[in-house]
């Protein structure tokens, strides 16, 4: 591939098809569990996947592509499609930043889930935003509900994770 | 190839189903920020005429409406609930601690109740006349512009249809493999937590190796097939704008710009 079409992590047609396919993945788990995957209290378990930005910045962009896609079926669509998307991304982004300084590997699947579960304050905001006047009480309500969703998904996900990352080199 | 449907597109010949997806999916961003302009009843009234009338055109049944609000209605309940209690103003009926009911806020209750509806609606009609894939194209079409910054949209596109592509090949291989540690004695529906995210070890681990290895034949096969960017692409279906483009615009625009004329200030 030339240049221009390097993107985060993407420099080759390799890695963009394992980015693609991480992508379907995620559709797919979010797919499966379609039921929990939308609204305040949600366990969403693709999210899961969020801890694979710790071993390589392509899943950075391959996991929003994938938030994006399964955001197409939300319900409140357009709104999901921008702001579910851009707090993914920001997320990943600092996982795998903040991650490059940590040694151990539980240690940085510890910090992707706190900072996973961090960033649920953007959704909240957003579900806050629609009910204009009482934004503050929506606010803490959705943020609750919405880390504690993001919290187990993102740590059951982090010990699946760190499973599969004893049986193949997630890295390379 | 499964059967599985992906997304919820449902076939149709309709109006909305025969506009380009670019302006389908750029009119239904428009419509979502519009909605933040309202704030009386004309307003939620005049967008809610706009919407019905776009639900009449898209020929789809208003039960197909009623299952998208489904897995919102907590969502629901609980933004228009904390908005009726926690806003103040008008005359007071109930009135507890912090919490106070009054005809403002019940007023104000409504109109979020409304303001989840619209955008419920017309995201389902955008997802019911547009397939998945019509949509990529259409957020290809729409970030062309980031071309000029050096933004890869091209590379971005390939990745979505891609990935696009790989949701039926996985959902099929998920459903094998489930089966095959079923008939092995896996037992995935019942137990503690700590027993479910045992069982699904055996389930995922194949299931991402398995999507390593698709990645892995699909950018052999690319390469050997000459592939070098994803630049130069071209596509079996093309989206033109046409008539029906324009006028759906132009009457959109016109309602937002009454919008801005009859709303409070």
């Amino acid at each position: 591939m030339n240049s221009k079409t390097n993107l985060f992590g993407i420099s080759n047609v390799r890695d963009l098809t394992k980015a693609a396919v991480v992508s379907a993945l995620y559709i797919v788990i979010t797919m499966v569990f379609a039921a929990l995957s939308f609204g305040p209290i949600q366990f969403r378990f693709s999210e899961g996947l969020n801890n694979l930005a710790v071993f390589n910045k392509r899943y950075v962009v391959a996991i929003t592509l994938g938030c994006f896609i399964s955001n197409m079926m939300s319900s409140l669509g357009p709104l999901d499609m921008v702001v579910g998307t851009g707090e993914t991304l920001i997320a990943l982004l600092t996982i795998n930043i903040v991650t490059r300084f940590i040694k151990s590997l539980p240690l940085k699947l510890a910090a992707s889930v706190l900072i996973g579960t961090f960033y649920m304050f953007i959704v909240a905001a957003e579900i806050a935003y629609l009910g204009n006047s009482a934004f503050w009480p929506t606010f803490w309500g959705a943020y609750l509900t919405t880390a504690i969703g993001e919290f187990v998904t993102m740590t059951i996900g982090a010990v699946l994770v760190y499973i599969i990352s004893l049986r193949y080199d997630l890295n390379k | 190839m499964s059967n599985f449907l992906f997304g919820r597109y449902l076939p149709g010949k309709s109006w909305v189903h025969q506009m380009s997806p670019q302006s389908k999916l750029m009119l239904s961003f428009y419509f979502v920020i519009v909605i933040f302009f309202a704030n009386n009843v004309w307003t939620y009234a005049s967008l809610s005429v706009l919407i019905l009338i776009v639900v009449v055109m898209s020929g789809v049944s208003i039960g197909y409406f009623l299952k998208g609000i489904r897995p919102l209605i907590w969502l629901i309940i609980f933004t228009v609930l904390l908005q009726i209690l926690f806003s103040s103003g008008g005359h007071v009926y109930w009135h507890f601690g912090p919490f106070s009911v009054s005809d403002t806020s019940l007023i104000n209750g409504g109109y979020i109740f409304v303001r989840f509806l619209l955008i419920i609606m017309i995201s389902t009609v955008l997802t019911l006349t547009t397939t998945p894939l019509a949509i990529a194209d259409g957020v290809q079409t729409v970030l062309k512009p980031l071309k000029k910054v050096h933004f890869p949209v091209d590379t971005l596109a390939l990745m979505l249809s891609i990935a696009l592509r790989f949701v039926p090949t996985l959902m099929d291989e998920m459903e094998t493999i489930l089966n095959a540690q079923r008939s092995r004695g896996v037992d995935f529906g019942s137990g503690s937590l700590k027993h479910r995210i045992q069982a699904a070890v055996p389930l995922l681990v194949p299931l991402f190796t398995g999507a390593i290895n698709h990645a892995e034949n699909l950018s052999t096969a690319m390469e050997a097939r000459g592939f070098t960017d994803s630049e130069h692409r071209s596509k079996y279906r093309v989206y033109r704008w046409q008539r029906k483009d324009t006028i759906s615009w132009v009457a959109f625009l016109l309602v937002g710009v009454l919008v801005l004329f009859i709303r409070n200030n």
